[in-house]
């Protein structure tokens, strides 16, 4: 009886390993091996002769990781990245949540609110950017003609896009409407989980609006926040498109993030070498404050 | 039994997307000549009737070669050629720009043009303008016409403003004077006039662009031997302008030079420089800006005479083996021709011949766009090819930006331009 179950057992293993077996081929070969790959390449001498002749790069002594520190683009590109992620991410969470609980509240229209809430989302992060760009538009934009109106022709020149104080701001505003839709709609479906019978309780002991929210609905809401800003600070650390399509890096390199530096680098400079070199520190980055940010905010077991 | 069924409909599928992914043509014999002509104004409607008829012609006259378009944007159209050659799969032309050719030639991918083209086609060439292809005394593109950046007008702004519509300014003092005027208009909805236009985006046109300006002025940014050469006073005078032009409200911020195009074709924009083709993009947008649209030539500054950079959109060629080159050979005559050029030049794309036997083309010596700007076309400058020309022309692009929009320094901001262009042409 026992060597059958075992033999069931080792089949049952056996069974779910090969059909895991294309999930793992994919991710081996698709993800593993480019990032391998890159990593390597950051320490050679690697251009684009190398890929036309199939020539190997020649490994240069981290040239590529010295050069990222002759000028002051890298620290300046890593300093925008994570004022963006850090400004992006923050405002992002305050406004879903607070669309999540209006959104939860049945108040009238919320399912409606909730389908055309999501059009943004749905549309692909070039078309956004475009939009945006068109809205911000310094001479004829919508945006630029808002201002004007609002401070009675006072700011007739309104560019966000075009002063190296306030583009990064701008690209925010693009990512942020693209984003929360999704976020919100996470927040949501935790909320719709939070069991009624304890936030009742609660009221009943005297526990106000406030006091529910903090000890009751956040707790609850823990492993969905955790997944959502996880998501969250993935896609801004690596956001390209957004950048590339509304500023470019510019005005001043005021928008050049790790993202764009690092195209610059291997596909504007022909140096891939040096763009693989500034795409492995900004890999190393994004694993580390993704693991800082899951030891910070470690999901509180609800038991 | 569901395990084995399972598992047979899992092989079968990931068996069916096996096969599909390594299925892979038999390779032909005794077929004609395909070439694949990488070409991103394929995409751009005003372009795309003139290169399908180019397709239709040229397969007409030889039935044995067939056009392969391989299309991207303009932005991605190197990357595009690149990533197919990195995969074995080079195209045989590629219709580009003339600062592409560097990089191309870099990566190992150009060709000399004397190793597929006849001598006679490539001696036809005007020589100062196969030396811009040049890289180590080899020229690696053959361009289909040329043009240095131009100045482009609006005569019914010039009218307004109480200016002679047949006199533009000639050099950048008179231009101020003609901007100060200009700045004072409005559109019919009321919108501000830009006197004059300079790009200085985040893009390595921009930076080719201020490269000529930076002629204009009598200076230079690279030496002839490719090295970074700026400490002339041309170079600062050029972006003082750029300063002086921005602390006035003339020149729209940060803008492409398709931004310049639309501000031009609305009205909204009185002069600019662009490549003479430039035009065409205007034209699209408003049909009727012919009737206002004036050339004149670019702007003396400071100790200069007015000289330009010399901007081509040309074919860059590569060597897929010798049917191969034959048929690239024939397109490419066929294309660079008066039969074929002639009506793109008139209607299109006004710009100057390349090549001597069509120098007296009518399109061209009738051209009433191009003509105020004909006198140019003898004061261009050969900018020296380094492989990191297109990150050369972003740091200058740069470095208009703090000037400008950033409000810095100047002499500072060279200094940090200098510092980091430096190392960028040097990696």
């Amino acid at each position: 009886m026992k060597t059958k179950q075992l033999s069931r057992l080792r089949r049952d293993t056996y069974f779910s390993l090969f059909l895991d077996t294309p999930a793992l081929l994919l991710t081996v070969f698709f993800i593993i091996v480019p990032i391998v790959d890159s990593v390597i390449k950051s320490f050679q001498t690697f251009k684009l002769r190398n890929i036309i002749s199939k020539k190997p790069g020649i490994w240069n002594d981290f040239a590529n990781y010295l050069y990222l520190f002759k000028t002051d683009e890298f620290t300046s590109a890593t300093i925008h990245t994570f004022i963006f992620v850090v400004g992006v991410v923050l405002v992002q969470f305050v406004l879903a949540m607070l669309l999540a609980l209006i959104l939860n509240s049945n108040i009238r229209g919320a399912r409606f609110m909730r389908s055309i809430m999501m059009t943004p989302w749905v549309v692909p992060t070039v078309i956004s950017a475009l939009i945006w760009m068109w809205l911000f538009q310094p001479q004829y934009g919508l945006v630029k003609y808002l201002v004007s109106v609002v401070t009675g022709g006072n700011v007739g020149d309104f560019a966000i896009l075009n002063n190296p104080s306030t583009a990064l701001s701008g690209v925010g505003i693009a990512a942020l409407w693209k984003q929360i839709p999704l976020m919100t709609l996470l927040l949501l479906a935790g909320l719709q989980n939070v069991p009624s019978d304890i936030s009742e309780a609660a009221m009943i002991d005297g526990a106000g609006k406030l006091r529910r929210f903090l000890s009751i609905i956040l707790p609850y809401l823990s492993p969905v926040i955790k997944v959502s800003v996880s998501m969250a600070i993935i896609e801004n650390f690596k956001q390209f498109p957004l950048f590339w399509t509304m500023t470019g890096g510019g005005p001043n390199n005021a928008t050049t993030t790790l993202a764009v530096l690092s195209y610059r680098e291997a596909f504007v400079g022909m140096n891939l070498g040096a763009g693989a070199a500034i795409t492995t520190l900004w890999m190393g980055m994004m694993i580390l404050v993704i693991f800082l940010y899951n030891r910070a905010f470690r999901i509180q077991d609800m038991q | 039994m569901k395990r084995i069924v399972a598992t047979l409909m899992f092989s079968l599928v990931m068996g069916g997307f096996l096969f599909a992914a390594g299925a892979t043509e038999a390779p032909a014999t005794d077929k004609p000549v395909t070439i694949k002509v990488a070409n991103y104004a394929i995409l751009e409607g005003g372009y795309e009737p003139f290169w399908k008829g180019v397709k239709t012609g040229f397969e007409t006259r030889y039935p044995n070669i067939t056009i392969e378009w391989v299309s991207a944007p303009y932005g991605e159209i190197v990357n595009q050629v690149v990533n197919m050659a990195g995969g074995g799969d080079k195209v045989d032309v590629l219709f580009g720009e003339i600062d592409w050719v560097p990089g191309l030639v870099d990566a190992g991918l150009a060709a000399p043009v004397k190793d597929i083209l006849p001598v006679a086609f490539v001696n036809d060439f005007y020589p100062d303008v196969l030396k811009s292809f040049e890289v180590d005394g080899t020229p690696y593109g053959v361009p289909l016409y040329v043009s240095p950046y131009v100045l482009y007008y609006n005569k019914d702004l010039f009218k307004q403003a109480g200016l002679d519509p047949m006199k533009p300014p000639k050099t950048y003092d008179e231009m101020l004077g003609y901007a100060a005027k200009l700045s004072l208009l409005k559109d019919a909805n009321g919108n501000k006039v830009y006197a004059f236009g300079q790009t200085t985006a985040s893009v390595p046109v921009s930076g080719a662009s201020l490269n000529a300006m930076v002629f204009n002025f009598g200076g230079q940014v690279l030496d002839a031997q490719g090295k970074l050469a700026v400490d002339n006073q041309g170079f600062k005078d050029a972006f003082t302008m750029l300063q002086q032009l921005d602390a006035k409200g003339y020149n729209p911020q940060n803008a492409k030079l398709k931004d310049l195009r639309n501000l031009f074709a609305l009205g909204q924009l009185a002069m600019y420089y662009d490549q003479s083709w430039g035009f065409n993009g205007v034209k699209s947008i408003n049909p009727a800006a012919k009737d206002f649209t004036a050339s004149a030539e670019p702007l003396k500054g400071g100790a200069g005479n007015g000289e330009s950079l010399l901007q081509a959109h040309c074919f860059i060629l590569m060597d897929n083996g010798t049917a191969q080159k034959a048929a690239v050979s024939k397109f490419v005559e066929y294309v660079i021709s008066e039969e074929v050029l002639s009506g793109y030049l008139r209607d299109l794309t006004p710009a100057y011949p390349a090549k001597k036997s069509m120098a007296a083309m009518e399109s061209v010596a009738n051209n009433g766009i191009l003509k105020g700007a004909s006198p140019a076309a003898g004061r261009v400058r050969v900018q020296t090819f380094i492989p990191k020309i297109s990150a050369l022309n972003l740091e200058l692009a740069s470095l208009a930006q703090a000037v400008t929009v950033g409000k810095q320094d100047l002499a500072s901001s060279i200094e940090k331009f200098k510092a980091t262009a430096t190392v960028k042409i040097s990696q």
